[in-house]
């Protein structure tokens, strides 16, 4: 087992619980033990990285602290935005002393432990797409999807920029391909797979987000998909949930069941449906599993 | 010498004819895309069209896609791509209307550029004892990154958020407004960044993290919008959805820790555009997606964040000073991802994503 400090996020933790349990269900069947965080907050997302930067890399720099106090040396992830918040935070912290000295002193100050930068943040996708992680992963997924035809959606951060994700080739990814296959499903490829979804302006620009949240949806359904999945909680969000408001503009029917990666592992690896919770969707992905006998 | 193979997609919008040629030719070990391209064009077929000038990454002409990702024809050497055996798909860059083969229309580029107001407008007095106005190296490092900008227009290809609508300022026109807000001698920081912060400004990126990616030079334009919202935000120009979104997580981190979710649609839009969300949101709590929790969930010694909060105001490190603050360790960084990761190796499943081939 490795033992890793884990950090939910706001999603995991408030409307995608869905997530937090079934990853929570699937982690020892991939060799990762979990040691929950209780103290620390959200990571502010691009909001408050943009907005207040000093204060992003403040709550980001608490929270790899807490994750240094469990004595890990592995902050793991379950959404794309908390990685590229955390990880960049955190070459920030590595790589400049001075910089470093100045935020420790005001963590101790305020009675949070100083971060030595030590820890790395590395995703869910990434543990249980190669080395020790993937080995368990094709143990455990043995029920199988049985031929499922799966779109893989990446989402945008957890590929770009590549100097601070730097797992894979942000325009030909294969990690999530490599884990639906390793999951008895058949991954199914379309352009929209690395671009973005709109998430982040869903509120502030809702047409100018539709007009990208459409693209992964058309082509993933125009090339068979039956479900889709992504490694990221928001991208899940503006794929499950706004999909309703692009059926009411477009007046097309869609009806694409999107899973969180650790749901779709989940179900091959047989995890109970208490655990992975379908029935939290807006798009119920129960119907497209059933009818496949997966 | 090698044998270089490659697809292009060849157009002429005046009759709409499009079609991908493949050529073959031997060029010098040391050969870069547009070097190939001279002699496809000198040896092969004399009608191919692309710009070029300098030929070293310092004019902005030769911006094309090569497999479906922008770049400098001048900046990407050959080598290892014939060498692979994988023929790629060269074509014009995105967003841009393509005039032919490989040049596009630059007029929509440069009149968002010229929107900027892309030049000084000088904010200071001539100093006392006669000489020049001086500033420091160090005041001037802040606009560093954006200064290297030479508007070839590889990031503007790919923006997702140009892509779904147009009218976006994009993130070259954004990074050139930077290095004015930035500049400490302009005097015109509060209406550029009112004028930045407008319907397709600052908070229409989708931070996609395209530009960063694409851009030859290190520019990384989305640091440069994100650099332009905090210095909007810290001039109290907040009134955007964008910059008020922003605002309600900080509150957020603050009072429970994690996001307040429920409150943050009517926070965002404001109430009346709020009712008509509401249809859309009684089907999320239905689902358990923005469910009204009672007592919301507040994360242990949130206290502390609090305070944090606290301290970085007193130190006044605010605006895109917190931005540049991060860039000595960032640009020890490169772009790239761990070799022999892909288990599949080059050509095999998953395939890759050519856009330009697939149409
Ligand atoms: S990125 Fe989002 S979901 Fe992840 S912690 Fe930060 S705000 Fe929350
Ligand atoms: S795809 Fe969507 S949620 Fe995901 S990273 Fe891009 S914007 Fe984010
Ligand atoms: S990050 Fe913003 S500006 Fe840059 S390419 Fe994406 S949407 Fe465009
Ligand atoms: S920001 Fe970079 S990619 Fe964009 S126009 Fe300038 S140099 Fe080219
Ligand atoms: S020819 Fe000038 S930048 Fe390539």
């Amino acid at each position: 087992m490795k033992r890793v400090a884990y950090y939910k996020g706001c999603l995991a933790s408030l409307s995608a619980k869905e997530l937090d349990t079934s990853t929570q269900a699937l982690a020892p069947r991939v060799g990762l033990e979990l040691v929950e965080l209780e103290s620390v907050t959200c990571c502010g997302a691009g909001d408050i990285h943009e907005a207040e930067p000093d204060y992003y890399l403040h709550l980001n720099a608490r929270i790899l602290a807490y994750a240094e106090a469990t004595g890990s040396d592995t902050l793991l992830t379950v959404c794309n935005v908390c990685t590229l918040n955390l990880r960049q935070a955190n070459f920030m912290l590595k790589g400049d002393d001075t910089l470093r000295a100045r935020i420790n002193a005001n963590l101790e100050a305020v009675g949070v432990p100083p971060y030595s930068g030590e820890v790395e943040v590395r995703h869910l996708l990434w543990e249980i797409a190669e080395g020790d992680g993937y080995e368990l992963l094709k143990q455990a997924a043995h029920k199988g999807l049985k031929g499922l035809k799966v779109a893989p959606f990446y989402g945008c951060q957890i590929l770009r920029p590549s100097k601070i994700m730097g797992f894979e080739d942000p325009d030909r990814p294969w990690s999530l391909e490599r884990i639906i296959e390793a999951c008895g499903g058949e991954a199914i490829d379309y352009p929209a797979k690395i671009k973005c979804c709109g998430f982040p302006i869903i509120q502030a620009r809702e047409e100018t987000a539709m007009g990208e949240l459409i693209q992964p949806v058309e082509q993933a359904i125009e090339a068979g998909a039956d479900v889709m999945v992504t490694p990221c909680p928001l991208c899940h969000l503006s794929l499950d949930a706004w999909q309703q408001k692009l059926e009411a503009s477009t007046g097309k029917k869609f009806g694409l069941p999107i899973l969180h990666l650790a749901q779709l592992v989940g179900v091959a690896a047989g995890i109970e449906e208490s655990e992975l919770k379908f029935k939290r969707h807006i798009v119920d992905p129960r119907p497209a599993l059933e009818r496949l006998e997966v | 010498m090698m044998q270089v193979a490659l697809k292009i997609w060849r157009y002429d919008a005046s009759t709409g004819d499009r079609a991908l040629r493949e050529y073959e030719v031997d060029a010098p070990e040391e050969a870069t895309l547009l070097d190939v391209l001279d002699i496809v064009k000198d040896k092969v077929d004399g009608s191919l069209a692309y710009r070029k000038s300098c030929r070293m990454m310092i004019c902005g002409s030769c911006g094309m896609r090569m497999d479906g990702a922008a770049v400098l024809a001048c900046k990407t050497r050959m080598y290892d791509v014939a060498q692979s055996g994988h023929v790629p798909v060269i074509s014009a860059m995105g967003n841009l209307p393509i005039v032919r083969d490989l040049v596009v229309d630059m007029d929509p580029f440069w009149e968002k550029f010229k929107a900027m107001k892309p030049y000084l407008q000088p904010g200071y007095e001539r100093p006392d004892d006669g000489r020049e106005y001086r500033v420091t190296q160090e005041r001037m490092n802040a606009v560093k990154k954006e200064a290297l900008c030479i508007n070839c227009g590889c990031c503007v290809s790919e923006c997702n958020a140009m892509e779904s609508d147009p009218e976006f300022l994009g993130p070259q026109a954004l990074a050139k407004g930077f290095r004015f807000v930035g500049d400490p001698r302009d005097g015109a920081t509060v209406e550029r960044l009112e004028q930045y912060s407008g319907e397709h400004g600052i908070w229409e990126c989708t931070r996609c993290f395209f530009c960063n990616e694409r851009c030859p030079k290190g520019v990384d334009p989305r640091d440069a919008i994100a650099k332009l919202g905090a210095e909007a935000v810290k001039n109290g120009i907040d009134r955007d959805m964008g910059a008020k979104h922003a605002k309600w997580f900080i509150r957020s981190t603050e009072t429970t820790g994690w996001l307040r979710e429920t409150e943050l649609v009517p926070k965002t839009q404001g109430v009346v555009s709020s009712i008509k969300q509401m249809k859309f949101a009684m089907n999320l709590i239905k689902h358990n997606k923005a469910g009204l929790a009672f007592p919301p969930h507040v994360a242990a010694n949130v206290g502390e964040a609090r305070n944090l909060h606290k301290l970085v105001h007193e130190q006044g490190v605010l605006g895109a000073a917190g931005h540049i603050q991060g860039e000595r360790a960032l640009s020890k960084l490169e772009h790239g991802y761990h070799e022999g990761g892909d288990p599949y190796g080059p050509g095999s499943f998953p395939k890759p994503y050519l856009p330009e081939d697939t149409e």
